[in-house]
């Protein structure tokens, strides 16, 4: 709280920054950055990838949601550090998944999004769902879904996701 | 006849009476003796500097500082149970500050908590651990406050406590029980590292004041290594400050010396992150310690034997995912709400964010450490002057007392964790307690 600076201190920053290698979207990338640097940042900032999107940066509403070897994971509070090593997909390279195919177009065939800003985040913790189950209950639905929609979609995605839900031998075949 | 024998028998009391009401008054409003009494100081730049980092090690700031306040001016309020008080100015101003005081004058505040006059200080600053100041360190101390602080003329604010409880004398009387009254001096069986380690950790660091648990009249129960009480882990201001002994669930057992030097060096290992009152000390005062004394911290505190009994059957990891349990109460909660940072695992990630199986708050017995972090969350932790990415967000307006006390209980009996269940009426309390509107917030910050 109390932070007065009697005696500047500056950041060492120098020894902060790292270079690392990232597996994305079955790419490789090299990164310079720290590593506590959230995910989310450097898909963003440093890889111009922006279809992930910050929204409150303390893991509660989930707008930043990508995959991190098929787990669905929060990007502003995943340092980057932790996936070295490890497979990220992010919502520019979805439909490239099976199940992240069936579950876009079910959110078309329903027209879930209507502002769209926390739909990635959404299609990222469906399709993490389905990967681990692919016929959830109700409760497993509640427990996945809970990013966060201000404009409501709500209704749109328990339809969608519901029916996924409902229908998985038959759209797995396809 | 009567009467006479009464008259003899108190003219007889009488004498004693009066040479012990002297003596007593004597006792609690004399000037105690400095060894600084006939000195003049000279300081140079190095001493000042010295000061500086004494002033680090001792983390004056912390209470004598508000934020975007002149450093040292005083002000930060603490409720004790007889009313508040405020911490006062001790920049070099002479109407408002400490400008007047001689060395001597100083050695008696910070050392012997006896202000210019007699005035006994209350224990709030904590004069009983800074006793253990050197002599050398004092003069770097003064040195410091007199020539490397910005005067600042800010008036202090007098306490509200009521006569009678208001009269200082019965301090006097507390501190011959309870404070120490020499400074610290080296055990010859150890060695010079241990020996600074000792010093730092009860002297200026005067880390006892928060972690070691209190008596009946509001005094620390041990001022060293001597009494198993010391650093044994206690309530204060609605945290618990955790056993910095060898326990193995709730203290520093499974810490390695290098890890506690982390600790104080970057807020953070593999273990815990800093928060609640730690923030504070870490934001101000252990980052700025030199490596050597940090180092010299682990080895002393690695010393301090655990408790079995105490502390219970040692902690042992257990691998469960929290989405394998969505029956129990609260693990709907942990999944959605915790698990994002936390792990389904509950370990956390690596040392960003803190690991919450096996960690000190969902291991001890109390619980409001991880009930307060819960409704309020963690305040920002600075390192090298860099704001941390990752902070606990506070839930108070999102959960329910029933919903915190149930995603608690779940945490604190699962993956080997033995800290049990949470009662919804203890949450209850502690979000009274920690409203800044409530009545009878906690605004106490006995450091």
């Amino acid at each position: 709280m109390h932070c007065p600076a009697y005696n500047d201190e500056t950041p060492t920053d120098d020894q902060r920054v790292n270079a690392m290698e990232l597996r994305i979207n079955q790419k490789t990338y090299q990164v310079d950055a720290d590593a506590d640097t959230p995910l989310l940042w450097v898909i963003r900032d440093d890889l111009g990838m922006t279809g992930t999107k910050y929204g409150c940066g303390l893991a509660q509403c989930g707008a930043c949601s990508v995959l991190v070897d098929g787990n669905v994971v929060r990007a502003c509070v995943t340092p980057v550090a932790g996936v070295v090593g490890r497979e990220v997909t992010t919502i520019e390279a979805i439909e490239a998944d099976p199940v992240g195919k069936r579950v876009v177009a079910a959110w078309v065939e329903h027209q879930v999004a209507q502002c769209g800003y926390c739909q990635s985040g959404q299609v990222m913790a469906a399709t993490a769902l389905l990967k681990h189950t692919p016929a959830p209950s109700d409760e497993q639905i509640s427990a996945a879904m809970v990013n966060l929609c201000r404009c409501g979609t709500y209704n749109a995605i328990h339809a969608a996701v519901h029916e996924l839900a409902a229908q998985p031998a038959a759209k797995e075949s396809v | 006849m009567k009467n006479s024998r009464l008259v003899t028998t108190t003219r007889w009391l009488a004498l004693p009476c009066l040479v012990a009401a002297g003596l007593l008054a004597w006792y609690v409003t004399r000037e105690v003796t400095s060894p600084f009494e006939q000195e003049t100081p000279s300081p140079d730049q190095a001493l000042i500097a010295r000061g500086e980092y004494v002033a680090r090690l001792s983390d004056c700031v912390a209470c004598h500082s508000l934020p975007g306040k002149a450093p040292f001016a005083g002000g930060l309020e603490m409720a004790t149970p007889l009313g508040a008080i405020h911490a006062t100015n001790i920049t070099p101003d002479r109407k408002n500050g400490i400008g007047s005081y001689s060395l001597a004058d100083f050695d008696r505040a910070v050392r012997h908590g006896v202000a210019p006059g007699g005035r006994r200080l209350y224990p709030a600053m904590p004069y009983p651990s800074y006793a253990k100041l050197s002599d050398d360190d004092m003069r770097a101390l003064y040195a410091f406050f007199m020539k490397g602080v910005q005067p600042s003329d800010q008036a202090n604010i007098p306490s509200d406590i009521p006569w009678p409880l208001n009269l200082r004398w019965p301090i006097a009387l507390w501190n011959g029980l309870f404070a120490a009254d020499k400074p610290y001096a080296e055990k010859p069986t150890e060695d010079p590292l241990w020996n600074r380690g000792a010093y730092i950790v009860q002297g200026p660091g005067h880390c006892g004041s928060c972690h070691t648990p209190r008596g009946l009249a509001f005094n620390e129960k041990a001022l060293d290594d001597s009494g198993e009480a010391f650093l044994a882990g206690a309530l204060l201001d609605g945290w618990y400050a955790p056993s910095l002994r060898q326990d193995h669930n709730t203290g520093l057992g499974r810490w390695s010396e290098p890890e506690i030097v982390q600790f104080l060096k970057t807020g953070r290992n593999k273990h815990a992150v800093v928060y609640g009152s730690m923030t504070e000390a870490f934001n101000n005062s252990t980052q700025f310690m030199s490596d050597d004394d940090l180092g010299a911290i682990a080895r002393y505190l690695k010393s301090l034997p655990g408790d079995p009994q105490r502390d219970g059957a040692p902690w042992q990891y257990q691998a469960m995912s929290a989405a394998t349990r969505l029956d129990a109460p609260g693990a709907h909660s942990y999944v959605t709400r915790c698990a994002s940072c936390h792990g389904l695992d509950g370990q956390g990630q690596a040392e960003w964010i803190p690991p919450l199986a096996g960690a000190t708050s969902m291991l001890a017995k109390e619980n409001a450490s991880a009930i307060n972090i819960t409704l309020n969350g963690s305040q920002r932790v600075v390192a090298a002057g860099v704001p941390d990415a990752y902070r606990m967000p506070a839930l108070r307006e999102q959960m329910s007392d029933q919903e915190i006390a149930e995603v608690l209980s779940f945490v604190r009996t699962t993956w080997g964790n033995t800290g049990g269940a949470v009662d919804a009426k203890a949450v209850a309390k502690l979000r009274e307690h920690t409203d800044p509107a409530s009545s009878s917030p906690i605004v106490l910050h006995m450091r």
